[in-house]
């Protein structure tokens, strides 16, 4: 409304490339000229990683022995609740036919386990796992406490479903002694695991460390109790523990169990433990070898060279596109 | 105190202000003051206060929908039941946006504080009683009731009664160009009976009450009384009211009382705040958001019918199925129940939070480059565009109408004197034209100008008799603006050459009005008519013949006497110069000029009642000397005065001879001083106040010629001549102009040869009329003379107005004494009648102006603007549609248009003048069928598109036969149509023309047809003007734009862009606009299928976890993920990018249709894109999940590739559409991308156990180390880009679209880029603008003569190159190459309808020879019948 006499100070913008938008700019025009090559390019790189993964997958050699059904009674002695301490063993044979080489990697997997549940993957106290405090239930009920009130140690839906079958692989020379195949327990964890995030509380020995805690309902033993053989092996650290408490991503899926050395021949004595029937899931036991691509499928291998063969069908067609319509194309430059 | 309790009774008793001085009561305590309920002067238009902006910005935040939609998400997330990961961090984007508003908001506001608090801080002179004087107050501490005085230049603090002026007469003047935009002066009178108080103004003597209306916003409308202590009451109307914001101008000092203060004074009332504009895009987004919560909820229904369905699934809960806290399970409905509700929380970003904050940082920084641009700035006024409104920047792309106010927008509004014809030759006047056409340089140096001499204009002297001085005799002349009040006062003719400089600004007076070069054939010409001139005086009984001489001296003194102009001097107060100031100059003598002085203000003084009445009758011409006058000041009811008033009307009525005596006693006395020699050019600081610019510069014109006019009072006008020598011309009677007439009449008597000499000024098609009949006169030479320069004048009429040039005619008139005397007794006749006055009124004026001598005619033009025409091209070619909405006359708009051809030469122009619905309608129909004929059978469809010209739509052969149409259209008409429901007719009609002319509207009626074109058509539409009759069409089209620099504030205040120049809107448009408009479109599309194609992998999610709401992402990802990770590329984007360069754009306007036709962002771009994101997500997810599968990876790890791979290929797909690569662009790119491994890496290496389930802690870098992440995060995006890159490949090279082939040219090099260009525009436009060179092909139809016959002047007008006719009398079409009989069917009524016709070529000749030998036999009552005819036309 009114007019200041100060407005005078001069107005005029900066001549600045920025400020008058003419900073220097490559112009991005997608044309078939410049794609084309781009095009074939890609295509040529996904046909080749394509090929080269599709031949490592097919180096791998795996093995799944699915023992549901064959240690089926185990399971159902497992239903009733009061015979949880029971043992009960069921062994499958089965025979390798092709020499595995390398290291071989023996996974357990299960079918329709949904570790990735919303509730699931909360239901755990990191707290207590990294051994700070014991006594930190915060996310983990109903599994939180015993009925007395005792803090369960490791508590949690997670802990508390844990696999708890014990695989042992034997070797039949022929058929009269098996020879327990050695197998490596260590190892099978990611290091930050096992070094970082998982800590036992510190104290003289572990079963005084975790004392005033209960173990989880489903456990037939304590925490500490979990590697008779190896001591280090026990508490929070037991590498299975570890293993298991990684939620896996898909209801499908196997997790690392043993680690072995070379093995030709074998026969397997399972003690059946893992109650498969209340998800009405399955599980088998996985030995496979790793190529350098980790122990990656087929499918990726089949995507690259299927991606591959689709950009080389696009850049074609492109090109016939480009060849059909050049004349219309001079066309439009001199009209 | 017995005023007070009445006053108070008062107030309760009805809806009245009292108010009363607040002199008594000061120093009181502050319950005393009587006025204390009344609003201060203190103006507040901020919003917030410190303590109050948190909540009050927040409460008025969440009136937009999407907070609301937000905040409610973030209540979900607290309730127990919901599976939220963490409430907490779902606050952070609500928050964050909130808070960035906050501080936009904040910004604002501060701004509009700081404005406040100067505008508060100014300074006013208030009176006190304790220092007995005027003391220094802020404007803020101004209370009702307290006395102000304001001296000249000053801004009126608050609505003032007026009381005193310095102004001998109680006038006091002011310029309200802060109010409305018109800068003339408007005139404001003391409230009657305190015009005796001639010394000085005493504020404690003042006991008066005042009662007047409660504050309303109408500046026009002020009514209320004066009780005096004695009970009788004194009434004052808005002519006594001083409105805050405007300019003292010409009177020294001027006194009232405070009526109104701060917020309720009527400036205030009038300035509503801006509105709240939602873009175009903005609405089309609200419904695709509407679209996206349907697809929210029916992927949340999904998931919780997933969940039912798989819970179901189990007889038995599964081990890593968790009940709640108690151990027991919920019920599987209820299940589903939450689960839809967490799953509204898990997808809430496919509503896009930062679209919103994005889309406003995007608006601010498109701002920010238009506030930036060079070339939107002007120099002379040191302004660059202004943005008030931040949200539409977009909707400048999308213009399909333009609303362009005529004057000061298209035109400069400056008037300047271009060539003229005397007695049939022609004088080009080269020079002149040759400066103007450089106008830049001149301008450069118009401060030095203004600084050497300011001659001022500030018209409007039309108040009547307020304006005399003690003069007795003639009023000043009246125009037609001033008789139209009610319209006029909302349309100003003028605009005001104002430079930056100290010097106050004046009207009409800009270098370029004023600097006339004069003819170099001319000039020696007008030197020997000089000296005739002198001779003349030598000689005084000499017979005036009809020498060219002779003439050229008439004419010169015609052009300095014939108008209404004032003199002033630059001194400030600027004022009235009565006589010529150059007298001073010769010192010789002073005391003599001290006498004359003394006399003549005794003789204002016994004047000085008659100047208080208010006669606002129109064209009474009171002729002072030679008939009584009381008549015209009989009409108020003002009775307070009238014992005075009687003794002057006696005083007038007795003294007629006496002051004749007197009077020429005084010419004597003067002209003895003024015939003293040495004038020179002592007298550089004359002012000249015109009514309107023409007046002004005719004047100019005639000073450049050594003919200046020099002082003018009513009686007398004095000229200097080139010699040096003044002539005092005794002013007998004027007769002013108005628009029925169509021109204006001075009566003088000659001071050297004593002949009584009428100077008549008008439109030519009127003077024509008017001329005496050669055929009457005797001797045939003179005869054949007369003919012949009848016949040249024409031609060169014709050619002035084929070049756009306002054309007036001049002639004169002898007459005798005798003959004089009986029309002066006829005359007075007229004014005594009560009835039929206006009537006799102007058949007085006719009886005196006929058989007039021609003398020449002038060609002015009213300069367009630069560029004007050039950017009514572009737009038009743009495909906008142009319309031009004015208050003027039709004529000058017409006129106008052609040339900044908005018409062509070429058009068939349709103009409607009536006021009658049936006609209108017939008109309309009648119309409609005829175009349809030319357009032929695929106008339907153009119809259905709306905004398509005609002209683009047809192949190029059949064009060239379809002439384009114009519709020219006046007040009157578009009130038939609006109340006879025509306005589909209309619009349908309006379509069909390529351009259209509104004259004679009222600013409602600008503001309706907008609305109306608006929501009947569904377009966008801009308005653009620049003075407040413009602010109501500004307000309600889409995008109101104006003109800042010219006029008042006005319509830079309810506008959301303000521009300098009418050229600016070209490239506003075409570039920014355009830019805006893709870039915002292109993001908004963007942000659509980034969130969708983000949301889309959590959904898929869900189908392998139960539907269980669970995530693979981190939150504190998913978060940053929208934030920062992918907000900066489409910011950038919507900032910088350029899909075309700004020279292409402007090369070649046809790209503006994309935007017009929604082409970035319309229902196809949005599911194209939703769709093409439903695939990339399909991909980023499944591929993941095949390579993954029956694998041992964890949940959270899986999510990093997915993770990475969407932001690769939400990045990529920017990369793909940004189309103008400069640092920035790839700076932000690369930069994100880096930014996402960095802050993963360094969260993921921090944090161990920090976000419960996720334990980020060295995933990513797990990641990292395996070549699978690689295989992976290569393969997806080049899948998922696939499609896209190939169809965008496809179209980069093949794509038919405008859009494309424009960036192909774009990346040519330069000289081949202007060769396709070239090219393109000529296959654009096959017929190339029609051009001069085009009417030989259009030869010019043969028009009979009966029309001419039959044709009258209607509508007046300056330079006419069409001549109307009635529609009726013949039924006869004119296009342009053809003319054939065809009876309108129904158009029998249509007798008001006019067609027009265009005259070219060579057919100009005979017409005009023709129209003036038919009109000579029977012009008297043709004559009168059309001027009645104009009037039932003009007047409601």
């Amino acid at each position: 409304m009114k007019r200041t006499s100060k407005d005078s100070r001069c107005k005029l913008p900066d001549n600045t490339a920025l400020k008058q938008q003419q900073l220097p700019a490559y112009q991005l025009q997608l044309s078939a000229t410049g794609v084309l090559s781009g095009f074939f390019a890609t295509g040529v790189f996904c046909l080749g990683v394509g090929i080269i993964l599709i031949l490592s997958a097919k180096s791998i050699k795996e093995i799944e022995i699915k023992y549901t059904e064959i240690c089926g009674n185990c399971a159902k002695l497992r239903e009733d609740a009061t015979n949880f301490d029971k043992e009960c063993t069921c062994s499958i044979p089965f025979y390798l036919s092709e020499t595995m080489q390398g290291n071989v990697y023996m996974y357990y997997k299960l079918y329709g386990f949904y570790q990735n549940l919303y509730h699931y993957i909360l239901s755990r106290s990191n707290s207590q796992l990294v051994g700070t405090d014991l006594k930190d239930v915060g996310n983990c009920a109903p599994f939180s406490k015993s009925h007395d009130g005792t803090p369960i140690a490791p508590c949690g839906a997670i802990a508390n479903s844990i696999f708890n079958d014990t695989i042992i692989l034997s070797y039949n020379l022929n058929s009269s002694i098996p020879i327990k195949v050695p197998m490596l327990r260590s190892g099978i964890t990611w290091w930050t695991d096992k070094y970082v995030k998982f800590q036992n509380p510190s104290s003289i020995n572990l079963s005084s460390a975790f004392a005033g805690t209960t173990k989880p309902p489903s456990w037939a033993k304590p925490v500490y109790e979990l590697d008779e053989e190896d001591p280090g092996n026990n508490g929070f650290l037991n590498d299975d523990f570890i293993v298991w408490m990684r939620t896996a991503a898909f209801p499908t899926f196997k997790k690392l169990y043993r680690r072995l050395n070379r093995i030709q021949y074998f026969t397997e004595g399972l003690p059946a433990d893992f109650p498969v029937t209340r998800f009405r899931g399955e599980k088998s036991v996985v030995l496979s070898t790793l190529t350098w691509s980790g122990g990656s499928s087929l499918f990726l291998g089949l995507a690259y060279t299927v991606t591959g063969a689709v950009t080389w069908l696009a850049s074609f067609s492109m090109m016939a596109v480009h060849l059909l319509l050049k004349d219309r194309k001079m066309l439009f430059i001199q009209q | 105190m017995r005023k007070e309790g009445k006053k108070r009774w008062k107030r309760k008793e009805d809806k009245k202000r009292v108010v009363v001085s607040n002199l008594p009561s000061e120093g009181r305590s502050y319950k005393e003051n009587p006025n204390r309920h009344y609003c201060g002067n203190q103006i507040k238009t901020s919003k917030y206060t410190v303590l109050s902006f948190i909540p009050k910005n927040i409460f008025e935040q969440l009136h937009r929908f999407a907070n609301l939609y937000f905040l409610g998400i973030v209540v979900l997330n607290f309730v127990p039941v919901v599976n939220a990961f963490q409430p907490e961090v779902s606050m952070i984007p609500i928050c964050i946006i909130l808070a960035v508003t906050a501080i936009k908001d904040a910004w604002e506001d501060l701004r509009r504080y700081k404005s406040d608090k100067v505008i508060n801080n100014q300074e006013c002179i208030v009176y006190s009683r304790k220092e007995r004087s005027y003391v220094q107050k802020c404007w803020k501490d101004v209370r009702v009731g307290d006395f102000i005085q304001m001296k000249c230049n000053e801004i009126i603090p608050a609505d003032i009664l007026l009381l005193f002026s310095s102004d001998p007469s109680g006038i006091c003047h002011l310029e309200t160009a802060n109010l409305d935009g018109e800068t003339n002066l408007k005139q404001r009178r003391v409230v009657k009976g305190f015009s005796e108080q001639v010394v000085q103004f005493e504020p404690e003597h003042f006991c008066n009450t005042i009662v007047c209306e409660k504050p309303n916003n109408h500046l026009n409308k002020f009514k209320g009384y004066m009780e005096h202590p004695d009970q009788t009451r004194t009434g004052f109307g808005s002519e006594s009211l001083l409105l805050r914001g405007c300019t003292i101008r010409n009177t020294e000092v001027a006194v009232g009382i405070v009526i109104y203060a701060g917020h309720e004074t009527k400036a205030m009332l009038n300035n509503s705040g801006p509105r709240y504009k939602r873009s175009q895009i903005e609405r089309r987004m609200n419904t695709d958001i509407f679209f996206c919560i349907g697809l929210l909820f029916l992927m949340c229904l999904i998931g919780a019918v997933g969940h039912r369905l798989w819970n179901g699934t189990f007889e038995e809960h599964p081990p890593f199925d968790v009940p709640d806290a108690k151990g027991s399970f919920l019920p599987l409905a209820l299940g589903g129940f939450y689960m839809f509700l967490t799953m509204i929380i898990l997808l809430q970003v496919l509503i896009p939070v930062s679209l919103y904050v994005s889309i406003e940082l995007v608006k601010l920084g498109q701002v920010f480059f238009l506030h930036n641009d060079l070339d939107l700035y002007d120099e002379e006024t040191n302004l660059s565009i202004q943005c008030r409104a931040l949200n539409i920047t977009e909707d400048l792309g999308q213009i399909q109408y333009v609303f362009s106010d005529k004057t000061g927008t298209l035109t400069e509004n400056k008037m300047v004197f271009r060539r003229c014809t005397i007695m049939g030759s022609e004088y080009s006047h080269q020079e002149n034209a040759k400066r103007l056409e450089t106008p830049k340089e001149l301008d450069s140096d118009s401060e030095e100008w203004t600084q050497y001499q300011c001659l001022s204009f500030p018209a409007r002297w039309a108040q009547g008799p307020a304006t005399l001085r003690g003069q007795r005799r003639a009023q000043p002349l009246r125009r037609c603006h001033s008789a139209q009040v009610p319209i006029q006062s909302h349309f100003r003719q003028r605009s005001v050459g104002r430079c930056e400089s100290s010097q106050p600004p004046v009207a009409f007076s800009s270098s370029i009005e004023k600097d006339v070069t004069p003819d170099k054939n001319l000039l020696p010409k007008v030197q020997d008519a000089a000296l005739w001139l002198e001779t003349l005086s030598d000689s005084k009984p000499a017979k005036s013949s009809p020498s060219t001489t002779s003439s050229i001296a008439d004419f010169f003194l015609a052009l300095t006497i014939c108008n209404s102009v004032m003199v002033s001097t630059t001194t400030e107060p600027r004022q009235r110069v009565t006589m010529p100031p150059s007298t001073k100059a010769l010192g010789t003598s002073l005391e003599k000029i001290q006498q004359l002085f003394h006399r003549l203000k005794l003789l204002n003084l016994s004047q000085s009642f008659s100047s208080t009445a208010p006669s606002d009758t129109d064209l009474g011409e009171s002729l002072g000397d030679n008939m009584p006058t009381t008549d015209s000041e009989e009409r108020d009811d003002a009775s307070v005065y009238s014992g005075g008033y009687s003794t002057d009307g006696g005083y007038r009525n007795s003294t007629w001879d006496q002051g004749n005596i007197q009077g020429s006693g005084l010419d004597a006395s003067l002209e003895e001083v003024l015939e003293a020699p040495a004038l020179g050019l002592a007298s550089p600081e004359l002012y000249y106040e015109a009514e309107s610019p023409d007046e002004a510069a005719l004047v100019h014109a005639a000073h450049a010629y050594s003919f200046t006019l020099m002082s003018r009072t009513p009686e007398q006008v004095t000229v200097r001549l080139p010699q040096g020598t003044c002539l005092t011309f005794d002013v007998l009677c004027t007769l002013g102009f108005d628009s029925v007439r169509k021109r204006m009449s001075v009566v003088v008597r000659h001071p050297l040869t004593g002949e009584i000499i009428i100077y008549t000024k008008g439109a030519d098609s009127v003077i024509m009329d008017l001329l005496e009949d050669p055929a009457c006169v005797t001797d045939t030479d003179v005869e054949k003379k007369m003919r012949k320069i009848r016949a040249r004048t024409q031609k060169h009429l014709d050619l002035y107005a084929r070049d756009g040039l306002r054309t007036l005619c001049i002639a004169k008139k002898v007459i005798t004494e005798d003959d004089f005397r009986r029309w002066v007794s006829f005359r007075c006749e007229a004014e005594a009648s009560l009835d039929n006055r206006d009537d006799l009124l102007m058949e007085t004026a006719q009886h005196l102006e006929n058989q007039l001598t021609l003398l020449g005619a002038t060609g002015i033009e009213d300069r367009l603007q630069e560029g004007v025409p050039d950017t009514i091209a572009a737009l038009r070619e743009a495909g906008i549609q142009l319309w031009v909405l004015t208050g003027d006359k039709q004529e000058t708009a017409v006129n106008i248009a052609y040339s900044c051809r908005l018409l062509d030469q070429t058009d068939t122009v349709y103009s409607i003048n009536t006021e009658s619905q049936e006609t209108c309608e017939s008109i309309l129909n009648c119309a409609l069928e005829e175009v349809k004929q030319f357009h032929g059978p695929q106008k339907p469809d153009r119809k259905l598109s709306g905004f398509c010209l005609p002209s683009e739509t047809l192949p190029p052969t059949s064009r060239a036969a379809i002439p384009e149409v114009g519709l020219v259209i006046d007040g009157k008409t578009l009130n038939a149509i609006f109340q006879g429901k025509l306005e589909m007719k209309f619009l349908e009609l309006t379509q069909y023309c390529r351009s259209v002319l509104c004259c004679r509207s009222t600013p409602l009626q600008k503001s309706m047809i907008v609305k109306l074109v608006r929501d009947k058509l569904s377009v966008m539409t801009l308005s653009i003007g620049d003075g407040a009759n413009d602010v109501s069409m500004i307000q309600a089209a889409d995008i109101g734009i104006g003109i800042s620099g010219q006029e008042g504030m006005q319509a830079v205040m309810s506008s959301d862009f303000a521009i300098s120049r009418f050229r600016h809107l070209k490239k506003l448009l075409l570039v920014h606009g355009h830019w805006c408009y893709s870039r915002l479109a292109r993001m908004v599309v963007y942000y659509f299928y980034k969130n969708v194609c983000y949301v889309n992998l959590l959904f898929w999610y869900q189908f392998f976890c139960g539907f269980s709401g669970s995530t693979m992402i981190d939150y504190w990802q998913m978060i940053f993920f929208n934030l920062f990770f992918t907000s900066l590329p489409p910011l950038v984007f919507g900032v910088l990018d350029k899909d075309i360069s700004g020279e292409t754009l402007l090369a070649l306007p046809e790209l503006y249709k994309s935007g017009q036709n929604s082409e970035c962002y319309n229902p196809m771009t949005f599911w194209i894109s939703i769709v093409d994101a439903f695939y990339q997500s399909l991909v980023c997810f499944f591929i993941p999940y095949l390579t993954y599968r029956d694998s041992d990876i964890d949940v959270f790890t899986f999510g990093t590739p997915i993770n990475t791979i969407s932001l690769t290929t939400i990045l990529l797909y920017q990369a793909m559409e940004m189309k103008t690569w400069t640092i920035i662009h790839g700076l932000v790119l690369v930069g994100s991308f880096l930014m996402y491994f960095v802050a993963s890496l360094v969260y993921n290496a921090t944090c161990v156990n920090c976000n419960s389930p996720t334990n980020p802690y060295w995933v990513m870098e797990g990641q990292l180390s395996d070549p699978t992440f690689y295989l992976v995060c290569f393969l997806t995006p080049v899948m998922a880009l696939l499609p896209r890159y190939f169809f965008l490949s496809l179209q980069g090279t093949y794509g038919k679209s405008l859009i494309l082939k424009a960036q192909k040219i774009d990346k040519l090099p330069t000289d081949k880029r202007d060769l396709e260009m070239q090219s393109w525009r000529s296959r654009q436009r096959p017929v190339p603008i029609p051009g001069k060179a085009q009417h030989t092909h259009h030869p010019v139809p043969p028009v009979p003569e009966r029309a001419f016959r039959a044709s009258t002047p209607k509508s007046s007008s300056p330079p006419e190159r069409k001549y109307k006719e009635d529609w009726v009398l013949h039924g006869e079409k004119c296009s342009r190459d053809h003319l054939k009989d065809h009876p309108c069917p129904g158009d029998s009524s249509a007798k008001l309808s006019s067609r027009e016709y265009l005259l070219l070529g060579p057919s100009k000749t005979t017409t005009s020879g023709a129209y003036s030998s038919g009109q000579t036999d029977e012009y008297r009552p043709s004559s009168r019948g059309s001027h009645r005819r104009s009037q039932s036309s003009l007047t409601i």
